[in-house]
């Protein structure tokens, strides 16, 4: 109960997924998945609105499908740690099908299934790994009111017919029915056709945050030669839901790029078009990796509305071209002073998009400077620590604590001690205790990293006139 | 000026759909008024802080990505335009018409301007929330004496919402583009003569631009917690700024 409980904080969710990770906890588990199962979320809705959501998966299902051989979510370690502070909320960018008939029952079949999916295509299954790190380290953690829960979970409103809670302490029921229900709903679905043409590849380096910048293949679209060229995309990003719990994400994000959709625009024209395009074939012809139906189709829509638009009005001026046309034509004054305003707005715009991009590096400069200095001090209390621990002579104390101001002198002195925040101070503090005063040695040793931080102190200080030089 | 009030200043100016996307500023000073008042750091009490900004994240995220999206869609389709109507009435065009070339290029231009400053606000939108998050991390760490600030801050940085690359790019190349399409002619009447001009304003956006540029320079003045990892006082000459910003009407006229 407790754990449930946890799982329940930790994922403020929809109910549905809620009741999934509930489930999964109360089978006893350690509830590994349970914190990588975020945004199952509303694709399960979506998708199978009809079948009701109280269902339980027994742990085994859920492993078994998760090692499944055939889609590679077998968990690889090799990336833990890159991922360790990654999100554990995944778009369902990827649908895939899992195809593993366990027995299933209804939404949280699908879920789990979806969820199986997500992971699977989320390539970086060290995300899945250090999901269940977090959350192991975490569940000691987190206890949370029902009520809290609750609250959140009932001012979630994209979900239909929620499911509070209690319901979802509902056992696990056996259903045929059901079963037969969702197998067929899978089958009938486009994703499917979708799965067989693309391959799922393992070393898929999608993930990655920010972008990867465009393939070379995709300059070649600019030739007016509409072939079906493959858009090697290593811009399809999943794009995930920050930070070590999951947040509600309803619908798969993915985050465009100019090449990539100079891949869809090829793809719409080889079709006829905006309107006759259809979502399906246009995914078909991109042949992106990652790219579900459901990007294209809202991009697409995007897409329709901001052609069209335009379009419509001027073909409407087309027609009247005898008639004057919506813009009157000026006098040449008026012509004359309106690109002068907006020459002058355009010149405010850029000017405030100049000051954005150096405050923007200002901010990652100071941030980077400050675990800079972060690191060396602890670096530098480490190796005290450390020759304090071996039997040291009179000289070295001295030694040590000439060396933070070294160190700290060295420091760029243009960096206003960015990193001398009160953090370290703590840190230091929280170190000292280690140290057993009433030896010698030690007491050194404290002495050393008392005047480290002293040090830090005094660059704070000194520090402040350099502020301007940034 | 507090941060609170500047942000809320902003979102006023803001376009009107881009008004719920802020941070909720108010709300999680609250919350951390809240935490630190009842007792020592609490796990529970920090769990459920960083789940707020955890979803605060994901609403920037989010907008920002589906914006993004828009732009990238609208860049292209402005890039066509111009080619299209410099192909049709522009010289050795297929219906060449002076008139009509330049009714459309004006539309265009004006298009593209704004399209450039929506770009510029979003940029905008996205530092003013890394702030915003930056300063309120700061308040918890400074009340609970808890050290959530840095590794949450470090995680902030990689998110998409403040990853702005990718516009800035759309940004440059917009402007660009403008080069080419602002007759050279225009260059005669850029003296010193501003005695005449007569200053429209047309979109909410310059009006939002020239407001966010305003609230930029008062964000970087000194204030009392002015501290290590503050930014310098924002170097800007923009005698301007002033006057535009007295110039600009309470009811913006439209250009026909």
């Amino acid at each position: 109960m407790h754990k449930w409980k946890e799982m329940e904080t930790r994922l403020a969710l929809p109910a549905v997924k809620v009741t999934v990770e509930q489930q999964l906890c109360k089978s006893g588990n350690s509830g590994v998945i349970s914190s990588s199962l975020p945004e199952l979320p509303v694709i399960v809705e979506e998708r199978f609105p009809e079948l009701p959501d109280s269902q339980l998966i027994p742990m085994d299902e859920m492993r078994n499908l998760l090692v499944s051989p055939y889609s590679p979510y077998v968990s690889n370690t090799g990336n833990a740690q890159n991922l360790h502070s990654s999100p554990s909320g995944f778009s369902s960018v990827f649908h895939h099908p899992p195809i593993v008939p366990h027995e299933r029952h209804g939404n949280t079949n699908n879920t789990a299934i979806n969820a199986g999916n997500s992971l699977s295509t989320y390539s970086c299954k060290g995300a899945f790994q250090a999901s269940i790190d977090n959350f192991s380290k975490d569940s000691a953690e987190v206890a949370w009111s029902l009520d809290s829960v609750q609250g959140i979970l009932n001012s979630d409103d994209d979900i239909p017919g929620s499911n509070p809670i209690q319901s979802s302490s509902v056992m696990i029921t056996d259903d045929l029915n059901k079963k037969k229900e969702w197998w067929t709903n899978i089958e009938n679905e486009d994703w499917k056709e979708i799965l067989n043409d693309t391959t799922i590849v393992e070393s898929q380096s999608k993930v990655v945050y920010p972008a990867a910048q465009t393939s070379p293949n995709v300059s070649i679209l600019h030739s007016q030669i509409y072939q079906s060229i493959p858009c090697h995309s290593g811009d399809l990003i999943a794009v995930t839901s920050p930070l070590s719990t999951t947040t509600v994400a309803a619908k798969p994000r993915m985050r465009w790029t100019p090449e990539l959709h100079e891949c869809f625009v090829n793809a719409v024209d080889q079709l006829g078009g905006g309107e006759k395009a259809t979502p399906k074939g246009v995914l078909k012809l991109m042949k992106v990796e990652g790219l579900t139906i459901y990007h294209v189709k809202s991009h697409l829509q995007k897409y329709r509305t901001a052609r069209y638009r335009p379009d419509s009005s001027e073909g409407m001026s087309e027609k009247k071209a005898t008639q004057s046309e919506e813009i009157p034509p000026l006098d040449p004054k008026k012509g004359i002073d309106l690109t002068e305003a907006l020459r002058l707005q355009m010149e405010v715009q850029k000017r405030l998009h100049e000051q954005l991009e150096i405050q923007r590096n200002l901010q990652l400069r100071i941030e980077e400077q400050g675990k800079y200095l972060q690191v060396m001090f602890e670096q530098q209390c480490k190796s005290t620590m450390n020759k304090f621990n071996t039997p040291s002579t009179a000289e070295e104390p001295s030694s040590v604590s000439s060396d933070p101001i070294d160190m700290a002198a060295k420091t760029d002195t243009s960096i206003n001690s960015k990193g001398a925040e009160s953090s370290k101070q703590t840190a230091t503090k929280r170190k000292m205790p280690e140290l057993d005063p009433s030896n010698p040695s030690n007491a050194d040793a404290i002495i050393g990293c008392r005047f480290f931080s002293l040090t830090l102190r005094w660059w704070q200080v000194l520090g402040k006139p350099f502020q301007e030089v940034v | 000026m507090k941060f609170g009030k500047k942000l809320r200043r902003q979102m006023e100016d803001t376009l009107p759909q881009w008004r719920d996307k802020f941070l909720s500023y108010k709300d999680l000073k609250k919350l951390v008024s809240l935490i630190s008042a009842t007792q020592p750091p609490c796990s529970k009490a920090e769990a459920h802080f960083i789940h707020f900004l955890d979803a605060e994240i994901d609403k920037f995220n989010t907008f920002f990505v589906e914006m993004e999206e828009e732009f990238i869609i609208h860049q292209k389709e402005l890039q066509e335009r111009i080619k299209r109507v410099a192909e049709i009435y522009g010289v050795g065009g297929s219906q060449p018409l002076e008139e009509k070339y330049e009714a459309e290029m004006r539309k265009i231009r004006m298009e593209i301007v704004n399209f450039h400053g929506e770009m510029v606000l979003l940029v905008n939108y996205s530092s003013i929330n890394y702030t915003g998050l930056a300063k309120i991390l700061k308040k918890y760490d400074k009340r609970t004496g808890g050290l959530l600030r840095s590794p949450f801050i470090e995680k902030v940085l990689k998110q998409p919402f403040f990853t702005t690359d990718l516009i800035s790019r759309l940004v440059k190349e917009c402007e660009n583009t403008m080069e080419t399409l602002f007759p050279a002619v225009l260059d005669q009447y850029q003296t010193g003569e501003g005695g005449e001009r007569t200053l429209i304003m047309a979109e909410q956006v310059f009006r939002n631009t020239v407001s966010a540029l305003v609230t930029m320079k008062e964000l970087r003045k000194g204030s009392s917690t002015y501290g290590h990892f503050s930014l310098p006082p924002l170097s800007l000459s923009l005698p301007d700024l002033d006057l535009l910003q007295s110039c600009m009407l309470p009811s913006p006229i439209t250009i026909v």
